[in-house]
């Protein structure tokens, strides 16, 4: 088994893992938290195929701003601040 | 699927130009050599990966004494921006005052509010610290010292900029107090608005010198002329920008003590305050270098080696933050974003023009 074999198989399973966690976890916040993981998993794997630039653009759009909408959707809906 | 070879993945080192004259490879390199020489082993990938590792750390080393080096300058500087003099009693000159407020740091308990988020306090902290220390990994800090030379250097230095702020406003709920929510929120509106015109403004740059390779667009300024020349709204834009993007203190909403008591780091305690105080030098770090880099030519200038050249302009540009930070009062959180949105988007897209005009008719710089 090759070396680059190796390291896209554990990003891989990386990106597959925490997509499982975001479905099926029961805080949406955390699901937000493992959606960033998985938009810089499959980053990564763009930057395993060399093609840098997409990997690039898709953590800038991805990570910096889809997520953040994101974000501030679910914290204009629902907030059980300072409950127990 | 198809994955490159092996020789694809290491020529992020070995196809530049004048690569063998990197001390930051070929130091790491001689020392994995005679490693592996010393335990007979004769493994090529392993010869690479602990070079890269040995980099790593080296870069890291050379990252945290700046930073140390920043703390203590901001300090004597703001004293004497003030008319007192700053740290004096800890080591000579007041220098081991940082080790110091360190060791106290460190000795403090490590607090979990008890109804806090753990997964998104301890998680978002290692996000934001990372993600700060990978910036100087893209960032060149002399034709031979630098970590790797991609051709979307400078592009990627801002993906990883843009990593921080879905983190910060994780921060900010999981800590479940109202002032550390606030000031999640300001941090990322603020962030998010002033990355427009900042890439815009490096856009114009990229225009002119054609390429989004770091050393490229230092050549270029080096044969033809610093473009804080021809592109000068850009540079008090983008100067706006980075200020705005490190929270520094013109531009502090996010942590104003006054009124948000350090807004989303309030419930931080400890040794986790310390590394989100160290990240914000992290970054401003970077920031000063980018700035450097990309306006005020980089590492040329005459007589001094490179390296100097480069540590003496990042050091005056952190000079003029801190000149900022002292004399300035705290901009208004709907103050920012009229700023961002309306005074510097178009001032950017004024200087997009700009930058266009000069690539098509630049013969008065030779452009």
């Amino acid at each position: 088994m090759s070396i680059e074999l190796i390291g896209f198989i554990i990003v891989a399973a990386a990106a597959l893992v925490l997509a499982l966690m975001m479905v099926l976890s029961p805080e949406i916040v955390h699901s937000a938290l493992y959606f960033a993981g998985v938009l810089i998993a499959i980053a990564v794997l763009f930057f395993l195929m060399n093609a840098v630039y997409v990997g690039i653009i898709q953590i800038l759009i991805y990570v910096g701003a889809v997520v953040v909408l994101i974000l501030f959707g679910i914290m204009l809906t629902r907030r059980n601040i300072l409950l127990g | 699927m198809s994955l490159p070879s092996w020789e694809a993945w290491t020529c992020v080192w070995g196809s530049r130009i004048g690569d063998t004259l990197n001390y930051l490879y070929s130091i790491p390199h001689s020392i994995a050599t005679a490693i592996l020489s010393f335990l007979h082993i004769n493994l090529p990938q392993l010869n690479y990966l602990l070079t890269w590792v040995i980099a790593s750390i080296i870069l890291l080393v050379v990252v945290m004494v700046n930073v140390i080096i920043l703390i203590y300058v901001e300090r004597k500087e703001l004293g004497r921006f003030m008319d007192r003099r700053g740290p004096f009693v800890v080591g000579p000159a007041g220098f081991f005052q940082n080790f110091a407020d360190a060791f106290k740091f460190l000795i403090k308990e490590m607090i979990l509010p008890e109804n806090a988020d753990g997964l998104g306090f301890n998680s978002t902290l290692v996000i934001v610290v990372a993600s700060s220390m990978l910036i100087m990994a893209v960032v060149p800090q002399a034709p031979d010292f630098y970590y790797t030379n991609t051709d979307l250097g400078l592009l990627l230095a801002f993906a990883i900029f843009a990593i921080e702020p879905f983190a910060v406003v994780i921060a900010g709920w999981a800590s479940n107090n109202k002032y550390s929510l606030l000031g999640g929120f300001r941090s990322t509106a603020q962030m998010m608005s002033y990355e427009v015109p900042m890439l815009i403004t490096v856009l114009s740059v990229v225009v002119l010198a054609g390429t989004f390779n770091f050393t490229q667009i230092v050549n270029y300024q080096a044969s033809h002329v610093w473009f804080v020349v021809p592109l000068i709204i850009g540079f008090i834009v983008f100067l706006i920008s980075i200020v705005a993007e490190i929270e520094r203190i013109p531009f502090d909403t996010p942590d104003a003590e006054a009124e948000l008591v350090h807004g989303w780091m309030t419930e931080y305690a400890g040794i986790k305050f310390a590394l989100f105080q160290l990240t914000s030098y992290v970054r401003s770090f970077a920031g000063a270098a980018i700035m450097v880099l990309i306006f005020l030519g980089g590492w040329t200038g005459p007589i001094l080696p490179p390296i100097l050249w480069f540590y003496i302009k990042v050091y005056a540009v952190f000079t003029l933050f801190v000149w900022m930070r002292a004399s300035l009062p705290r901009v208004r959180i709907d103050q920012v974003l009229n700023l961002g949105w309306r005074s510097l988007l178009p001032l950017s897209l004024v200087n997009m023009l700009i930058a266009a005009f000069l690539k098509i008719y630049g013969g008065v710089f030779h452009l």
